[in-house]
């Protein structure tokens, strides 16, 4: 039988943003298949909300979504873990975190609440700052930062900046009144928002980054299971498709910041393994100490992470 | 059933609604929920107040109600009547001076705020009441108001550029230079037009038999200064570093509580502490309303979608091959059509990034684009059946009609037409500021 | 029946007050936010989100009111057209088409609600608000909005049709004050 079904992300739709070329690969990839399934894609928030999709495709509202998994938190506490700062490290270790315990933790949270994974991302991030480069935690201090997530909030403040929480949508406009000194993101963002317009220094995601952000395509386990075997099979593989194609991407997104913000001269520099330490010393007195007292098992969780090589 | 036709349904079924007179609100929801029955089945009842929830919190919005409030307590105190009277001992030599000054006003205002109908409200809500007591009729200073308000998302900070430069991946800082210039046009074109009406109908004219001397035209300047303190207040929290455009909404509607209660209240006893009651009657009629309509055009925009309406009629228009300006004037028309039913940012979020590189390839300038995307929702923003701005001159003047209002909008809709076509013949005005500024090319 | 237009009516004007009061508290809750942060240097945690809580809550709360005063915009050209008996129809038919529209959000509010309650949301920030609490002002103040469309559908069986002629003061409560 035919089938169309809907996929929803927040990112600008054919701009080369790599979860919407996710997206739309899987749409390629079904059609390929010719097992009468059809993917109509809705970038840019045009369908659902950021955070309203979780609810939407847990409930099969809508069949397939690029999601931010830390944007379900408030539901899920345990998602904290896929936006904590300093525990993946490197794109080499993001992949091999994905067949770990840990990630089979949280992908079973995933399959309870209603979805089913099917391809893996995690994005990495820097910072941007229009005083000073965030490097070791002194350089944050007394900045004003707007960060991405409580975990990283938390570590900030026990570095001693000043957190203005905000929508992402309005540090441009923050750092630009200078109600912000600097934020944190994903490279992404970095570059779709325009923060190089105003930043005088990007941190970028190198050997050493401390922010990484897990965010799968996810589909309704409700299609799914309406899918016939034939259709699962596909679906799973565009999937598998999709996920090659971001591991040969992931690099190439971190070149891509760089490029952007030195050709609009901006600083670019890199946190040393001395810094990416200190700033764990200080993850593990705040946010790490934090989740582990408010997510069961939430301990065993990042030792789980953290025991990945 | 095709999207164009269902579209078409659901336009008839929403006409119909309206016509009996369902609230616009109501009309516009209880239509997007038909047709998400008809897309989900009845399931869409459990994510659809998640939803309608999330519509109404988006941080951004919170500017709505601030600026009302902000307008409502000045529009209780006499700084509105100061104002008018000073600009009239100035002003009354020219025809329709008091609908100038409001204009002017508005694109003072349209400074300050990035939102059309937050704009709209802190204007009207003095300038619509003074107009008509010095004579005016009810179209001329409604329409003025309407239209004049429009100005909050073309003269920077506008929050519709801000969507617009993350959904097409531009400048912001360019795009709110770019917007600048050609709003100070429109508003020389309303202004223009504004004396051209009111020299043809006699209006305004006992403000032309006065004479006001230099020393009793100064005099008048310290009554004004409550407002300039106003306009100075907000100017510095907005661009002092002290707080974003959707901060600065509330902190100036806390300075304008604050400095009406102690000028008018303490000092000159022209205002009494009963009158906060008052204030926040008339916010909170305002504002429950305004966001109401908005949630309700997010769910009927969520429903549009869901049917791929919207992209449909844009994806048709990319696929005609045509001349480059009639492929531009099929998409100011479609812009339009769509500004007729759609809020400005649910019209962005869903057509700019399918029209933009349909708009390049054809060889027009990005940012150019923006000012005419940005003046077509202009537009619609004074039109029915969803025009934000038209609702809040009915919330501050009620029995004005809405007739009357469009009646008195639609020569200044007529400028911004011509604000379009002189936009096509010069796109310096757009670019000139940006270029100039940041350098060219971007 | 005229007791039950009289108490719902009444509700709706304590629920008006209360979402006055949200306003109000939006209002100081974004200044201290910005004197905090700009004066003291401190760090903002709360205050965004409560203040986009309590406009949410205000608009919500407030719904049942602006009800009474006949606040929500409708276009009444038609109905100015009609005869009176035409126009009671029409005034009837409106009202339950929006009784429906809001009897369908009150239901859709109140499952979320009960979502976010039973299951112990809270909001994806360091503040980590318990959601049903920002979320409970949905289905009340469109509960409300509903009995209230009821007892407007009531009062119009009892007494006819409303007139459409303009409403002389309305909104101008603000403008009378400054003008007597
Ligand atoms: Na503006
Ligand atoms: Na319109």
């Amino acid at each position: 039988q035919d089938v169309t079904l809907r996929a929803s992300h927040q990112w600008p739709g054919g701009k080369g943003d790599v979860r919407d070329e996710m997206v739309q690969l899987i749409g390629k990839e079904l059609e390929k298949a010719d097992v009468g399934l059809a993917l109509q894609v809705f970038p840019g928030e045009s369908l659902f909300k950021a955070k309203d999709q979780w609810g939407a495709v847990t409930k099969g509202q809508v069949d397939i979504t690029a999601f931010p998994l830390d944007y379900a938190s408030g539901r899920h506490p345990a998602f904290s873990a896929t936006l904590m700062p300093g525990l993946v490290g490197n794109h080499e270790r993001a992949a091999r975190l994905n067949d770990s315990p840990f990630m089979d933790a949280i992908k079973a949270e995933v399959d309870k609440a209603g979805a089913i994974v099917l391809s893996d991302a995690w994005l990495a991030g820097g910072f941007v700052s229009s005083t000073q480069c965030v490097t070791s935690p002194d350089t944050a201090k007394g900045q004003v930062l707007r960060a991405a997530g409580p975990a990283f909030e938390e570590m900030l403040v026990g570095a001693g900046s000043s957190i203005s929480s905000m929508p992402s949508s309005e540090i441009y406009t923050g750092m630009q009144q200078n109600v912000l000194t600097g934020a944190n993101t994903s490279s992404g963002s970095l570059i779709s928002y325009r923060i190089y317009e105003l930043a005088k220094c990007l941190t970028a995601p190198g050997e050493n980054a401390l922010w990484f952000m897990y965010e799968p395509i996810l589909m309704s386990k409700r299609s799914f299971d309406r899918l016939n075997e034939e259709q699962q099979k596909a679906v799973m593989a565009a999937g598998q498709a999709a996920e090659d194609y971001f591991a040969g991407e992931a690099k190439k997104l971190d070149a891509e910041l760089i490029e952007v913000y030195k050709k609009n001269g901006v600083e670019v520099v890199e946190m040393s393994k001395e810094d990416y330490d200190a700033w764990l010393q200080i993850a593990k007195e705040t946010s790490y100490k934090n989740f582990a007292e408010k997510v069961p098992n939430g301990q065993k969780l990042i030792d789980d992470a953290l025991a990945v090589e | 059933m095709s999207p164009l036709l269902a579209g078409l349904v659901m336009l008839v079924v929403l006409l119909g609604l309206l016509a009996i007179g369902t609230p616009i609100a109501f009309s516009l929801g209880l239509v997007a929920m038909g047709a998400l029955y008809v897309v989900y089945g009845g399931f869409f009842l459990e994510t659809v107040g998640e939803q309608f929830f999330g519509y109404l919190s988006p941080f951004s919005l919170v500017a709505v109600p601030m600026f009302i409030l902000m307008g409502a307590a000045v529009a209780s105190s006499p700084a509105g009547k100061d104002l008018y009277e000073a600009l009239d001992r100035w002003l009354n030599r020219v025809p329709g001076g008091l609908v100038l000054s409001n204009l002017g006003a508005c694109s003072i205002f349209a400074a300050l705020s990035g939102s059309s109908p937050a704009t709209c409200a802190a204007i009207g809500k003095m300038g619509i009441p003074e107009m008509r007591q010095r004579g005016y009729p009810a179209e001329i200073a409604a329409g003025s108001i309407a239209a004049g308000g429009t100005l909050g998302i073309l003269i920077p900070p506008s929050v519709t550029m801000i969507v617009y430069g993350i959904a097409t991946e531009t400048s912001i800082g360019r795009l709110f230079l770019a917007g600048l210039m050609p709003g100070l046009m429109l508003t020389i074109f309303f202004m223009a037009w504004t004396i051209i009406a009111c020299k043809r109908r006699g209006l305004g004219l006992s403000e032309l038999s006065q004479r006001f001397t230099m020393r009793e035209r100064f005099a008048a300047l310290p009554r004004v200064l409550p407002f300039l303190a106003i306009i100075v207040g907000v100017l510095w929290v907005l661009y002092g570093g002290v707080a974003t455009p959707s901060e600065a909404a509330g902190v100036g509607a806390l300075f304008c509580l604050v400095l009406v209660a102690v000028v008018y209240g303490v000092f000159s006893k022209a205002w009494k502490f009963s009158s906060m009651n008052v204030i926040f009657r008339d916010t909170l009629k305002e504002s429950v309303m305004i966001m109401l309509i908005i949630g309700a055009a997010d769910l009927f925009a969520f429903a549009l979608s869901s049917m791929f309406i919207t992209q449909t009629v844009a994806q048709a228009i990319a696929d005609m091959d045509v001349n480059r300006w009639v492929l531009m004037a099929v998409i100011n028309l479609f812009l339009l059509v769509a500004g007729f039913f759609l809020p400005p940012v649910g019209v962005i979020l869903m057509t700019a990034p399918i029209l933009l590189p349909i708009i390049t390839n054809a060889g027009f300038d990005p940012y150019w684009f923006a000012v005419i995307l940005t003046i077509n929702m202009e537009i619609g923003l004074i039109t029915p059946p969803v025009g934000l701005n038209l609702y809040v001159i009915n919330g501050i003047a009620p029995d004005i009609s809405l007739a009357q209002i469009l009646r008195g909008s639609l020569p200044y809709v007529l400028c911004m037409v011509l604000g379009i076509v002189v936009l096509c013949v010069f796109p310096e005005i757009a670019l000139f500021l940006p270029n100039l500024v940041m350098g060219p090319g971007g | 029946m005229r007791l039950f237009i009289r108490v719902i009516s009444a509700i709706s004007q304590g629920l008006g007050v209360l979402a006055a009061a949200l306003l109000f508290s939006a209002v100081l809750s974004v200044s201290h936010m910005v004197f905090v942060r700009y004066a003291l240097g401190w760090s903002t945690v709360w205050q965004t989100e409560y203040t986009a809580y309590a406009i949410v809550a205000a608009t919500f709360l407030g719904a049942p009111w602006v009800l009474i005063v006949k606040g929500h915009v409708n276009v009444d050209i038609v109905q100015m057209a009609a005869a009176p008996p035409l126009r009671l129809a029409m005034q009837i038919l409106a009202a339950l088409f929006s009784l429906l529209f809001v009897a369908l959000l009150a239901y859709a509010g109140w499952v979320h609600f009960e979502e976010a309650w039973s299951n112990g949301w809270t909001s994806e920030t360091v503040w980590a608000v318990p959601l049903w609490m920002p979320l409970l002002p949905m289905p009340v103040g469109t509960v409300m909005l509903a009995l209230q469309y009821v007892a407007e559908i009531l009062r119009l069986f009892l007494d006819g049709a409303d007139p459409v002629e303009p409403q002389p003061v309305l909104f101008s409560e603000t403008t009378e004050e400054v003008r007597p």
